[in-house]
């Protein structure tokens, strides 16, 4: 959260301002990020990268205040991811098995997890295990930190239907989870 | 803390049994406070500990890896900022109203020195009354709508570029000479044009009264004098520069004057502010859906990426 400055760091990096704008990348690149992870592991970067090319050329036209700046950078997020599967799709009907595609790019890199935010990748990990709704919704909720209405808008569900996703999300990762305190690969 | 609320989640937890005993079951305020982090794991229902855990490691502080790629990004704002701002500069942005209202003055006051030989009239700083009423509702009201269609420079500016400015890549090209000329004076140069011919048209020893008028205030300035001989000069130096052989050959200078007139209008530091802003706003939509602008604006880009100070 960049809280009270981000007015003005928002309309700075809206006229062209790098460091305004390496703020609002700083802030929200990781749970960017964290959010294709879970959704679309292989191509995480890239889309992470698409992102933030919409983002430079739609902040210009963006008014709301800093909730309403993440709502809409996962709006363009999911938009790449949806965009992305599309692609996928066509490519797979076409020559690159994308089962193959997913593989290939597998989101665990030991050695890089051994050096740094091995907890967070294997929480990611966890989370991508679930249902894809449910993981999303999850991921939109936590790691965005976005509130029920704004998830629900991303998605195109409705609230009720979010607030559902999370719970059944929550309570299946209990169940993975079990008592033994281990953060675990259940699959 | 949370731990009166948690407990009295707890509490709650175990009283409403769905078909039976429910050993993960989670009411919504622990839903909501688990996913918002507000919940920590020694607190949180039973078998959710974990659950608390691994919600606190999904965002958990940034590492070196996920911050490791913002140049790029960056390079990214740079080049479409630069887009931007030479698409707005050069784009067929609206014209400074105050420019557009002084272009519209130098029109009339030449017509009317054009036409029935009212050149003494305006020598002495008087004008015919109906003139004069469309000078002053021109200067008064907002600015006519219509556009002004360049009157006497334009023929002669515009005939190599064929037009007032509005293709994409003449008025670019356009702006970086217009930057360069900004420097220059604070009246466009088919103003100058304008003023200048009207000026010279009255060799009658009566140049020196005319640098009275106020309309050819900004004519002395231009020229750094009021005294008429050195506006004389400035006008003969103008002229024949403007009219001969540039355009023939290079489409490039005569440019500047045409997109002055039309256009941007380049210079100065009295208008520069709000029209950059205005103009800004239809320059960056056009900037965002089309190719050309930005294909064309190599030139614009250095000089505004410099000032921008990088």
């Amino acid at each position: 959260m960049i809280g009270s400055e981000f007015p003005a760091v928002l309309s700075a990096a809206a006229a062209g301002d790098e460091h305004a704008f390496g703020r609002l990348w700083h802030d929200l690149q990781p749970r960017l990020l964290r959010y294709f992870v879970v959704v679309s592991p292989a191509v995480a970067e890239d889309l992470a990268s698409e992102t933030w090319l919409g983002v430079v050329r739609g902040i210009i036209r963006f008014q709301g205040n800093e909730p309403a700046f993440r709502a809409w950078v996962f709006t363009i997020a999911r938009h790449e991811v949806l965009d992305w599967r599309r692609r996928a799709a066509r490519r797979a009907t076409e020559d690159l098995p994308a089962n193959g595609l997913v593989d290939q790019a597998a989101p665990d890199d030991p050695a890089a997890d051994a050096l740094e935010g091995f907890a967070t990748r294997a929480a990611l990990a966890e989370v991508a295990t679930l249902p894809a709704d449910q993981a999303e919704a999850i991921v939109l909720r936590v790691v965005a930190g976005l509130e029920v209405q704004r998830v629900a808008d991303i998605m195109g569900k409705r609230p009720g239907t979010v607030r559902v996703l999370t719970h059944r999300g929550l309570r299946r990762l209990a169940q993975q989870l079990g008592t033994d305190g281990q953060v675990r690969r259940v699959v | 803390m949370g731990a009166d609320d948690a407990s009295s989640a707890e509490m709650r937890r175990p009283t409403r049994p769905r078909h039976g005993f429910d050993p993960l079951a989670l009411d919504d305020l622990s839903v909501d406070r688990l996913l918002t982090g507000t919940l920590v794991p020694a607190s949180a229902p039973p078998g959710y500990a974990r659950v608390a855990e691994l919600l606190a490691a999904t965002v958990a502080a940034p590492t070196p890896r996920e911050l490791a790629g913002q140049a790029s990004v960056l390079a990214e704002v740079r080049a479409v900022a630069r887009t931007r701002s030479s698409v707005a500069l050069a784009g067929p942005a609206r014209p400074p109203r105050r420019r557009r209202r002084a272009g519209l003055a130098v029109v009339v006051v030449v017509g009317a020195l054009a036409t029935g030989g009212v050149a003494a009239a305006a020598a002495t700083g008087h004008l015919p009354e109906p003139v004069r009423q469309a000078a002053r509702s021109i200067l008064a009201s907002g600015g006519d709508p219509a556009t002004p269609e360049p009157p006497e420079p334009a023929p002669v500016t515009t005939t190599g570029s064929g037009g007032a400015g509005l293709g994409a890549a003449p008025s670019t090209g356009a702006t970086a000479s217009g930057l360069g000329a900004a420097a220059s004076g604070s009246v466009a140069q088919p103003e100058l044009e304008g003023l200048c011919r009207a000026f010279l048209a009255g060799k009658g020893g009566e140049e020196g009264r005319k640098l009275a008028a106020s309309a050819f205030q900004a004519l002395a300035t231009a020229a750094g004098s009021a005294d008429k001989d050195k506006v004389g000069a400035f006008c003969e130096d103008l002229l024949p520069a403007e009219a001969k052989p540039k355009k023939a050959k290079d489409p490039e200078p005569p440019d500047p004057s045409a997109g002055g007139n039309q256009g941007q209008g380049g210079p100065p530091a009295t208008t520069g502010g709000p029209p950059t802003s205005t103009g800004g706003d239809s320059g960056r939509d056009r900037g965002g859906s089309t190719a050309d602008p930005s294909a064309s604006n190599p030139p614009a880009n250095d000089g505004t990426s410099r000032a921008r100070g990088q």
